[in-house]
């Protein structure tokens, strides 16, 4: 009896201690932390992701991917040796503009809105007007479901075309969509050998679709298999303009002598009929031949300490005057090219957003951190 | 790519491709374009998400995916089969995105963001060797603890410590309540996390996204997407 008793209230104690722990974290109030970094990593400079131009009216459109800014230039600036960078004429940027990771850029050739797409963390491709700067509210966006990189535009039929990184797809929407409206097309499935797919750029005289893959390949089985990934080296897919669903590429340019090596965004040139390619991870431009195919070596490379090109994922063509534009993310720079450049060659002019020789730590959307303990070294994905 | 792990025991860090949907496997100290030592992918590895973490005691590596938690050999390369998948209506997993796990204490602690109508995301504590529809040992849930996501997540072993970061939610550039929390392995229910390293001016965060720590020099370190940066703070009093 004596000892039932006693284990009576040994279990009501530990009922009550247990009341008591559980009622603790109730009630706990978190010991707040409020005190300033001992260390703060930040590039006090722009990451040049994307560059668009417009002679007519002397636009020259960057996006920023390190402070999340939309900056307009005029395309003939050139920043003086002894500047320390150039100004922009208007930044868009803040909370209420829709833009973060902007990672592609177009100007409407007549009304000059800019577009800007969001490569990641918002799904938006917000609109703006020419007179648009600060903090402000797109005069409309498009809600893009993925992660588009860079877009293309079919003025006649006013359509614009994008590619769609993680679900391996090309969407082409009308040009004046926005809100929730669906593509009117998309070429998506196995048979595209859409991998990865990050460059658009379009051949409206001979109806064509030009995009560049990294080669990450997400395949999707038949069946109970599912869904799984390989690496296949980088290309460039063709499409007919008008294609739609899982269709084959006409041809595909691909192999070591191309040279390729996260082929990003590309621009076509319709009179040479010339792929030009920003070899993001070569340091380098590529030119190939619009009809090239297989393993070709590109007709130019533009490459080299003279060049100044530093991990440039972003270039655009000014077709009228005959002029390159690279977006470099390496250095905070637009470096300005005549389009029959080859080699190691100096650029005609560069319009700097930071001190002359600054390297970017191109820090972008850093989702995760790790510490190496051996050498004590901080670890940043992007 | 959103996780980086380090496993100093073998001097290699870890990456997941979710692109290619490959988990990858670099030797410490490699820079440039050097290939990674091991690779697993294909159609019976089945890698999702784009989190993992690493038990270098155990040889085994941690992928979270959705209403699953895949577990893969250390060492393996190839298309390797996982060895353990954590998966039911028992477990509770649905959008888990992050993990971390403890080989000294045998725990894993899984992450997952807010679902559908409810508002709250959740760290759910589980066994180290758990398999099948288990239930979770703890769940972390609810108004009261502030979790809507889990991005990174670490775990201190002698303290029995879970931190993890919560940025808010994804469609806001710059959330109200985004914090990084620091929980125990014994916290179950809506509990607030037991110190709080909260956004604003004073600690100048904006999006916590990343964290790890270093207790050699007693600090935390967190990668914060909206500044794109990463800030070290000196927190001794959790070590």
């Amino acid at each position: 009896m004596r000892k039932a008793f006693q284990l009576a209230l040994a279990a009501f104690f530990v009922w009550l201690a247990q009341g008591i722990f559980a009622q603790g974290q109730v009630d706990r109030r978190p010991v707040v932390i409020e005190r300033p970094p001992l260390r703060f990593i930040k590039d006090p400079n722009p990451s040049f992701s994307a560059v668009a131009v417009d002679s007519d009216s002397n636009m020259l459109v960057v996006s920023d991917e390190n402070m999340f800014r939309i900056m307009e230039y005029d395309r003939r600036e050139s920043t003086p040796p002894r500047a320390r960078l150039t100004e922009p004429k208007r930044i868009i940027s803040g909370t209420n503009t829709k833009a973060e990771m902007i990672c592609g850029v177009y100007i409407d050739p007549k009304t000059k809105e800019i577009y800007a797409l969001n490569g990641d963390t918002q799904n938006w491709m917000p609109v703006f007007s020419t007179n648009a700067r600060g903090n402000v509210a797109p005069n409309r966006a498009l809600n893009i479901p993925g992660h588009p990189f860079q877009m293309a535009a079919d003025e006649e039929k006013q359509l614009l075309y994008m590619t769609i990184q993680s679900d391996n797809k090309i969407v082409v929407y009308r040009k004046q969509a926005s809100g929730g409206e669906k593509p009117v097309r998309t070429i998506e499935g196995n048979d595209t050998q859409l991998e990865d797919p990050h460059g658009i750029a379009l051949d409206l005289k001979n109806k064509l679709i030009f995009v560049s893959n990294f080669g990450n390949v997400d395949f999707k089985a038949a069946g109970r298999a599912g869904r799984f990934g390989k690496f296949e080296p980088p290309s460039i897919t063709v499409y007919p303009m008008e294609a739609s669903g899982n269709v084959k590429p006409l041809r595909v340019i691909e192999g070591p002598k191309t040279l390729m090596n996260w082929p990003a965004h590309m621009a076509f040139h319709e009179e040479r009929q010339e792929l030009f390619v920003a070899n993001d991870a070569d340091n380098s431009i590529l030119v190939f031949r619009a009809t090239d195919e297989g393993d070709s070596a590109p007709l130019r490379i533009i490459k080299g300490p003279k060049t100044g090109i530093k991990s440039p994922p972003g270039i655009a063509l000014d077709g009228k005057l005959g002029e390159l534009y690279v977006a470099n993310m390496g250095t905070p720079s637009i470096t300005v090219f005549p389009v029959t450049a080859n080699g190691d060659v100096v650029p005609t002019r560069t319009i700097r957003g930071g001190p002359e020789g600054a390297v970017g730590l191109m820090i972008g959307n850093p989702g995760a951190v790790g510490y190496d303990t051996k050498r004590e070294q901080i670890l940043v994905p992007n | 790519m959103h996780d980086i792990r380090y496993d100093e025991v073998h001097d290699e860090f870890l990456v997941v491709n979710p692109f290619a949907d490959a988990i990858l496997t670099f030797r410490g100290g490699t820079s440039g374009q050097e290939s990674p030592v091991r690779i697993i992918q294909g159609p019976h590895a089945k890698i999702g998400g784009n989190r993992l973490d690493v038990d270098p005691i155990h040889n085994e590596i941690f992928v979270p995916d959705g209403n699953r938690i895949r577990v893969y050999p250390r060492e393996a390369n190839g298309d390797v089969a996982p060895i353990r998948i954590i998966e039911g209506p028992d477990t509770q997993l649905t959008r888990a995105e992050s993990l971390a796990v403890d080989p000294v204490n045998n725990i894993l602690v899984a992450g997952f963001n807010k679902q559908g109508n409810d508002p709250n995301g959740a760290i759910l504590v589980f066994n180290r060797t758990d398999n099948g529809n288990v239930k979770p040992r703890a769940v972390i849930r609810g108004p009261k603890s502030g979790i809507i996501r889990i991005n990174q997540m670490a775990v201190y072993p002698p303290k029995k410590l879970i931190v993890a970061t919560m940025p808010g939610l994804v469609d806001l550039m710059e959330p109200p309540n985004a914090f990084l929390g620091i929980w125990t392995y014994d916290d179950n229910g809506d509990i607030p996390p037991k110190w709080k390293i909260p956004i604003g001016p004073k600690t100048t965060l904006k999006k916590p996204f990343g964290v790890v720590l270093n207790p050699k020099n007693k600090e935390i370190i967190i990668s914060d997407m909206r500044l794109n940066s990463v800030l070290t703070f000196s927190v001794p009093e959790i070590f």
